[in-house]
């Protein structure tokens, strides 16, 4: 079974002349230790998809499915559950807890809930540290650490909990070109060590050569996804002629 | 709720605004409890020191005024009677001004003539003598084996010993039913206490005695009386209950202005942190997880606010002139530390709505 499963989506907004179609019958699928990059321009649904996926938006029509949770199928109660026990999110704007250390910014998942930080707990929380290299930062509360630093906390925060799928939006916005690339290399070992599906929205074309696949999203609609280890020719070079033809698609679109 | 508590002891600050509001409010509260039991308990002096335990018997058309209430002496042997019944003391009281020798002016003073001891008074005392409250002593530096000349016909009392909590609106004086008769006769002529009457019969129960059922027999037995516990006595005198009524009052106010003091605050903290509750539920806390947090925080400060404000109320009480009737009871302060939880707790929680229309979306950028 895959990690993730989207069936014919559809999410629109607004109504009447005023409705804006923000997905329009996405099917897409993940296989566990996957990477898919999801490009796309801006408003072409990306983030609208990476929030019906982690359970944030409830789609008009279509069925996700992630692991053995039918997304769609669950009761409004039981989406606090399924985002803390399945999902891990990366926020485009990290989105630490301020108040919290490292550490605890990690085992706050845990905590959620009605949960505790046990042992077991604290043990994870600290091999996830020290594998994102910050064991020595895990009593810094956030404006104690840098840009990637918190980054790195925030994967952590995604992976505390064993997810079946990681969502990642835009890891790499607020960071510079080095320093971005090594987050997401980073992101790539922690998943494919565990063999986590993940899924990142992004705009910057360094880092897909990292992902396994990219899918092009435009105007809501997937195109088909084109697979990076393909032979010999120039990957970098193939993907960059085909995000300046979607560019230029956007272009002439507005 | 660990995040809470996080929050609340690493960003202290943030609740100072909420804390320094609530305080001189906890102040307030604790003043008025104080005036509120002060001002009842020094009314009720002579009723306590009975003792808890015991039954009141008046005149049913006395309305449990003892003023009114008239009960002769066929009426005590009836009562004595009633099973159940152990003992029956006679008890009347009289207000009448004093003067004495330590200071020659004149006080407003209660003379009660009694027949039996109580939790805070010996037997009576012997003819020409009283026991005094030790208010007089504070007052007017009365000591044991001073002479107190009582009512407008100077009858001369000795001090035989003094007693703490007697005062009932005035300092009181304990007299045998001799003696306070002279001086009832005396300060009021047209309205003489025939021999062997008094204005209340004081009833102990036999040990296990249910007092309802105990007053309702007695009151059957006599036909003509009213006989109450000492709450009901208390809750029948018309000043405790105005004064009751408009401190509950004011503290009740002050409660709901209390509750409005929080619910404003977590109002405003809750908008600020509409981006942190976002990301929290979308990392998968539930609305429930933040609305305890709120409801921790909350618990927090006032509990703050209470150890705050009944160190500066103590201060304050401390201050006082001895003769404004300020006490701080332990049930009254108990009462009012869990109604300062209950109102912040309840406050904090009219944010409920809000944080239930807290959407997890708009924590993706």
């Amino acid at each position: 079974m895959p990690a993730l499963e989207i069936r014919d989506v559809r999410k629109t907004y607004g109504s009447g002349d005023q409705t804006v179609v923000a997905l329009d019958r996405v099917d897409l699928t993940v296989d566990d230790g996957e990477l898919l990059m999801l490009m796309g321009p801006s408003g072409s649904g990306k983030t609208t998809l990476l929030t019906v996926v982690g359970a944030l938006l409830r789609p008009d029509r279509g069925a996700v499915r992630v692991g053995g949770d039918v997304v769609t199928d669950l009761r409004d109660r039981d989406l606090a559950r399924f985002r803390r026990e399945r999902v891990g999110f990366v926020f485009q704007n990290v989105n630490l807890v301020p108040f919290l250390t490292a550490r605890e910014n990690l085992l706050a998942v845990r905590e959620l809930g009605g949960g505790r930080a046990d042992a077991g707990a604290k043990r994870r929380a600290d091999m996830l540290l020290e594998e994102l290299g910050l064991a020595e930062r895990a009593g810094n509360l956030p404006a104690q650490l840098s840009g990637g630093q918190q980054q790195r906390v925030a994967i952590g925060r995604a992976l505390m909990n064993e997810p079946a799928l990681v969502l990642v939006d835009e890891p790499t916005s607020a960071l510079d070109s080095v320093l971005g690339r090594q987050v997401v290399e980073l992101l790539r070992t922690e998943v494919k060590k565990r063999g986590i599906a993940s899924v990142v929205v992004t705009h910057d074309e360094r880092i897909v050569d990292l992902g396994d696949r990219v899918v092009e999203i435009v105007d809501g609609s997937i195109v088909p996804p084109t697979p990076i280890d393909q032979g010999p020719r120039d990957l970098r070079g193939r993907l960059l002629d085909r995000l300046d033809s979607l560019r230029g698609r956007h272009i002439e679109s507005s | 709720m660990r995040i809470a508590i996080r929050e609340l002891l690493r960003r202290p600050g943030r609740f100072l605004p909420v804390g320094r509001a609530l305080t001189p409010l906890v102040v307030l509260l604790i003043v008025l409890g104080g005036f509120l039991d002060g001002l009842a308990l020094d009314s009720t002096g002579g009723f306590r020191a009975q003792g808890e335990r015991r039954l009141w018997v008046l005149a049913d058309v006395a309305e449990l005024q003892l003023a009114r209430s008239l009960v002769d002496p066929d009426t005590a042997a009836a009562v004595s009677a009633v099973e159940g019944v152990v003992e029956v003391g006679g008890l009347g009281v009289v207000t009448t001004t004093a003067s004495p020798e330590t200071t020659g002016e004149l006080i407003d003073v209660a003379v009660f003539g009694y027949e039996r001891a109580g939790a805070r008074l010996p037997p009576p005392p012997g003819a020409g003598a009283a026991i005094v409250d030790d208010r007089l002593q504070v007052r007017s530096d009365v000591q044991v084996g001073d002479t107190i000349e009582v009512g407008p016909g100077r009858t001369p009392v000795r001090v035989t010993a003094l007693a703490d909590d007697v005062t009932q609106s005035a300092p009181t004086l304990w007299v045998a039913p001799e003696t306070w008769r002279e001086i009832a006769a005396d300060a009021d002529p047209g309205a003489t206490v025939p021999p062997g009457a008094f204005q209340s019969l004081v009833v102990t129960p036999s040990d296990g005695a249910d007092p309802d059922v105990l007053g309702g027999r007695i009151d059957a037995a006599t036909t003509t009386t009213q006989t109450v516990d000492l709450d009901g006595l208390i809750a029948g005198q018309p000043v405790i209950a105005q004064q009751t009524a408009a401190f509950s009052g004011i503290i009740g106010v002050t409660f709901v202005v209390t509750l409005l003091v929080v619910a404003l605050f977590f109002a405003l903290l809750t908008l600020e942190r509409l981006q942190l509750y976002a990301v929290l539920k979308a990392v998968g806390a539930s609305s429930g997880d933040l609305v305890r947090g709120v409801a921790v925080q909350a618990l927090g400060i006032s509990i703050g606010a209470l150890a705050a404000g009944g160190l500066a109320a103590a201060a304050i009480v401390a201050l006082l002139p001895a003769d404004l009737p300020v006490r701080l009871e332990p049930r009254r302060l108990a009462a009012i530390a869990a109604g300062t939880v209950v109102t912040a707790v309840i406050g904090a929680l009219l944010t409920l709505r809000r944080i239930l229309a807290i959407d997890p979306a708009e924590s993706i950028g």
